[in-house]
């Protein structure tokens, strides 16, 4: 199989509707949500508008944090890596990685401080689990590149490449309980998709402390 | 010497047009320390128009060295410190705000300072001039304001001693601010700063000593001696990166007599600057002895070396509880002066307040006068633009 078929079969990375409004249908109107990894606050600017939330955002790359400032969206410059060390805990109804977690360089650490920041945290991730994933590696013996992954190896910010069922285990390692999952398939949110591991190309799960 | 002028500031055309400085009289102002330091005159300049609900007023507060002449040409064609970001279509938009710039209780550019007439003796305070603090600073630019009628700024905006007051109005007046733009400054001085600007302090002190009162202390141009200079030249040292110096000077030479050796000093011992470093830092120097007064150095250092909101409100946090406003605060990564953990300060207290906090530090390699260079204007508009657009 070629990894250009793949590509037009995934979820673009780039326009995250899908698991946007899978986001948005997540959270109570007027609440507080915290955005990590934000980029350039596309997402909470629909949240401000949208569900007339109160929120922030953190990112690392400079430019986008000037695009949150240009948009009118609260942003800090910090690195996710160093913690949440300024947040007060439950300081947030919402804490939200989308599309962040397998870029981090410990994606434990940075869990636990959402979970003590926020009341509920919301996070999305590419499925590495997912069966064309899987083939391209089994087949053609390489590290798969694919639109949820579309860099190569030796020169991408998903370090930590993670399943849908690595990511089960995980929150239960870090104490923490998914109270909802939605898996993006084909663009199309569903909640009890049969053999979702292998066929969705998006995790999203609603935590909270267990 | 440098065949070309040496910029302080960003390029800029100075498209507000030309300014005049304007002048407000008061009776006096009590003082932090007790001390009642009257008559007062405050020089300003204003940039725009105040809108008829009196909503859209923008104060910019200089740093040590600034004044009010912020924007626009003055009549000898000088422009503004900060015109790159103010006026028409700039980051502070004058044609959608009411910009208020005025030079610093304590300066020498209009405002009562040590050059001012002490009316006990009727000649210029000099060193006899009291020692003020940021605050007080801060409680002129309120008489100023409430001089022009305005109840409540839109923001207060200003890098570095100017990014110390901005703090300080949301801190003490947190119904008069919407919001602040906090830019390279600190809530503390940090013992590093202190012990620059004591040394420059030394050098001024180390000039034949003038009696105090002076009265001949107006003409700025008749100095002593040059520590003044010498001052400058260590604050300019501070306000560079090590980036900054390698890239624009390196160890380049403007003086050898052969073959890349000099054989002995200059003129009756002197160097004359031989690097480029040396003869930027000379040029800086001198040309800051003709445009600055000695004692308003030490005064104004004073009050830097004097703030301190942790120490003064017993904890930062305890500091900011009654802050109402958003509070923007923005670093520079080459800043070696006040450097990015002291702005970090300052936001973790303001979010442990839960106030409305925004966070910037920005990748620019020219230290702690990033705010003023040419290259932190593309990304310093956005983010005033951006930021002002907020403001409600």
């Amino acid at each position: 199989m070629a990894s250009a078929d793949l590509q037009e079969v995934r979820t673009p990375f780039d326009e995250f509707e899908a698991g946007f409004n899978v986001i948005i249908d997540l959270i109570t109107p007027g609440t507080r949500v915290l955005d990590l990894g934000c980029g350039s606050g596309a997402l909470l600017q629909r949240l401000r508008d949208e569900k007339d939330v109160e929120g922030c955002g953190v990112e690392l790359e400079q430019d986008s944090v000037i695009q949150c400032v240009e948009r009118g969206i609260r942003v800090m410059r910090l690195d996710l890596d160093d913690g949440l060390g300024g947040f007060p805990d439950l300081s947030y109804e919402y804490v939200i990685l989308s599309r962040t977690l397998q870029q981090l360089m410990r994606p434990d650490l940075v869990l636990k401080e959402m979970m003590r920041v926020g009341s509920k945290s919301i996070i999305t991730f590419p499925n590495f689990g997912h069966w064309k994933v899987a083939l391209q590696y089994l087949i053609q013996g390489r590290v798969p590149q694919c639109s949820t992954h579309p860099h190569p190896w030796f020169n991408t910010p998903d370090i930590h490449p993670v399943t849908i069922s690595d990511f089960r285990d995980f929150i239960k390692e870090i104490g923490g309980k998914i109270e909802r999952e939605i898996h993006i398939i084909g663009n199309v949110p569903r909640e009890d998709a049969f053999w979702a591991n292998r066929r969705a190309e998006w995790g999203c799960c609603l935590i909270s402390a267990a | 010497m440098p065949t070309e002028p040496i910029r302080e500031y960003a390029d800029s055309d100075g498209r507000y047009g030309v300014v005049q400085t304007q002048y407000a009289h008061f009776d006096g102002v009590q003082l932090e320390s007790g001390f009642y330091l009257g008559p007062l005159a405050v020089a300003y300049e204003t940039y725009g128009t105040l809108s008829p609900a009196k909503d859209n007023a923008v104060l910019v507060v200089h740093a040590l060295s600034g004044d009010a002449h912020a924007a626009g040409r003055d009549e000898d064609g000088r422009i503004g410190w900060w015109d790159a970001m103010i006026g028409p279509g700039k980051g502070i938009d004058t044609d959608r705000y009411f910009v208020i710039s005025s030079n610093c209780l304590g300066g020498c550019k209009g405002t009562t300072g040590p050059c001012s007439r002490n009316p006990a003796t009727g000649k210029a305070y000099g060193r006899a001039f009291p020692l003020i603090t940021m605050s007080d600073m801060v409680n002129v630019q309120r008489m100023l304001v409430d001089r022009l009628g305005i109840d409540r700024l839109l923001t207060v905006v200003g890098g570095s001693m100017g990014g110390m007051q901005a703090l300080d109005w949301a801190v003490r007046y947190p119904d008069r601010v919407r919001s602040s733009v906090v830019i390279a400054a600190t809530a503390r001085l940090s013992p590093q700063g202190i012990a620059f600007n004591w040394v420059g302090r030394n050098a001024i002190y180390s000039d034949p000593i003038r009696a105090c009162g002076d009265p001949e202390k107006e003409a700025l141009r008749d100095k002593d001696g040059r520590g003044l200079a010498v001052a400058r030249m260590i604050g300019h040292i501070t306000y560079l990166s090590e980036d900054t110096m390698e890239v624009k000077f390196g160890r380049k030479r403007k003086l050898t007599d052969m073959e890349g050796f000099r054989y002995s000093l200059g003129e009756n011992g002197t160097e004359n600057g031989e690097f480029e470093v040396e003869s930027y830092l000379e040029h800086q120097g001198s040309a800051f002895i003709r445009r600055f007064d000695e004692d308003s150095y030490i005064i104004i250092t004073k009050a830097i070396d004097y703030f301190d909101l942790e120490g003064q409100y017993g904890s930062l946090t305890n500091a900011f509880k009654d802050i109402t406003a958003k509070i923007l605060v923005i670093s520079f990564s080459s800043d070696w002066l006040y450097p990015t953990s002291m702005s970090h300060a300052i936001v973790k207290a303001l979010q442990a307040t839960k106030k409305d906090v925004s966070f910037i530090e920005l990748d620019l390699p020219y230290g702690h006068d990033s705010f003023l260079v040419n290259a932190g204007m593309p990304s310093m508009t956005r983010i005033m633009k951006g930021f002002l657009n907020g403001v409600r």
